[in-house]
């Protein structure tokens, strides 16, 4: 079985469980923060002020939905189309939350407003790999979440105060911390050999998609579409 | 841009990506979910990492690349093998960066 380095949350009060989930959400943090800060060059160059930037990583936490956004909005868009495209962009979270949902049962309507807020594919990937490892709950859901979207934020601000100070965060190779800790969250996730056969019609189905489908469909087709051969096949 | 327009559109881009995050998780949070869409939702961790996986690796921001010449998918298999053994997660994330930067020199 899985050894965690971390304690388990049973033994841990619910500060050492949100620093333990702060902990866990660090490569997240890594990974945010070269992308945060190419949005708040962009958003700069492109006509927001530095609050409106830095606001908008901070309510939205949308990732491509907010590339998507301004480059709409720089084409002149009306509202109404700028915030319907950000939004369809970011239905998987609907997807995903409906997975976090039997986990966050316990928690108050506040909490789950809280946890809903930080939902990204990336804090999806860790908590529920977290989760079902038994090791997650509520509280590490919050350290991950904050501080992923910490990173965002504070890539954002970075990005919009000081592009001329980082220089060129790539040639740390930063690109890769996102898939780096996809290629684990996988590893961890196949469990048995019913998760490893259905991740692989998933890795299929995904080429297959990519190929016919814009933007980032693939993921919640390729995900819905191997869930669904999953539940016929394994009765 | 004008800034009553960026303004609109951060207030509510904030609103709506809030809404679809929100919505299905505290709705689904007070149902008792039937043993078969339990078990659907069970396969959708593994199928969305692979997604996000393949996806980030093969086509790594938006553009595909062949496999030969792909850095991604060169690290990624090393990655994948560090987590196994060691089970890890930061630490193999360092490790699979170093990888990834290795192979980039490598491919040139």
């Amino acid at each position: 079985m899985s050894t965690t380095p971390l304690k388990q949350p049973s033994c841990l009060s619910a500060r050492g469980r949100l620093i333990r989930g702060i902990r866990l959400g660090f490569p997240i943090f890594l990974g945010y923060m070269p992308v945060g800060a190419a949005f708040g060059i962009l958003a700069r160059s492109w006509g927001f002020s530095p609050a409106q930037a830095i606001i908008c990583s901070g309510t939205a936490l949308a990732g491509a939905g907010q590339f998507i956004g301004l480059s709409l909005m720089k084409a002149g868009a009306d509202v109404a189309s700028v915030l319907v495209a950000t939004t369809v962009v970011n239905l998987r979270y609907v997807l995903f939350g409906a997975t976090l949902s039997p986990y966050v049962k316990t928690a108050p309507l506040s909490g789950q407003a809280a946890l809903a807020f930080s939902v990204t594919d990336e804090t999806f990937a860790v908590n529920m790999s977290d989760l079902r490892q038994g090791t997650g709950e509520v509280w590490s859901m919050a350290g991950v979440g904050a501080v992923a979207w910490s990173g965002w934020v504070l890539g954002t601000a970075l990005g919009v105060f000081g592009s001329s100070l980082i220089g060129d965060p790539y040639r740390f190779g930063v690109e890769f911390a996102m898939p780096a800790m996809f290629t684990a969250l996988l590893v961890a996730q196949a469990e048995d050999k019913r998760h490893i056969v259905i991740g692989l019609v998933a890795a299929v189905l995904t080429v297959v998609c990519a190929l016919v489908l814009p933007g980032k469909w693939y993921i919640v087709t390729a995900a819905i579409g191997a869930a669904t051969i999953g539940t016929v096949t394994y009765r | 841009m004008k800034s009553s327009y960026v303004w609109v559109v951060v207030i509510g881009m904030g609103l709506a990506n809030y809404a679809v995050r929100l919505v299905p998780m505290a709705l689904l949070a007070r149902l008792e979910l039937p043993k078969t869409v339990q078990r659907w939702l069970s396969f959708i961790p593994v199928s969305v990492m692979a997604a996000l996986l393949v996806g980030e690796v093969l086509r790594p921001g938006g553009h595909w690349l062949p496999p030969l010449q792909n850095p991604y998918l060169f690290a990624a298999l090393p990655t994948a093998f560090v987590y196994y053994k060691w089970r890890n997660f930061l630490g193999t994330t360092v490790v699979g960066v170093l990888f990834y930067l290795a192979f980039r020199t490598l491919l040139g």
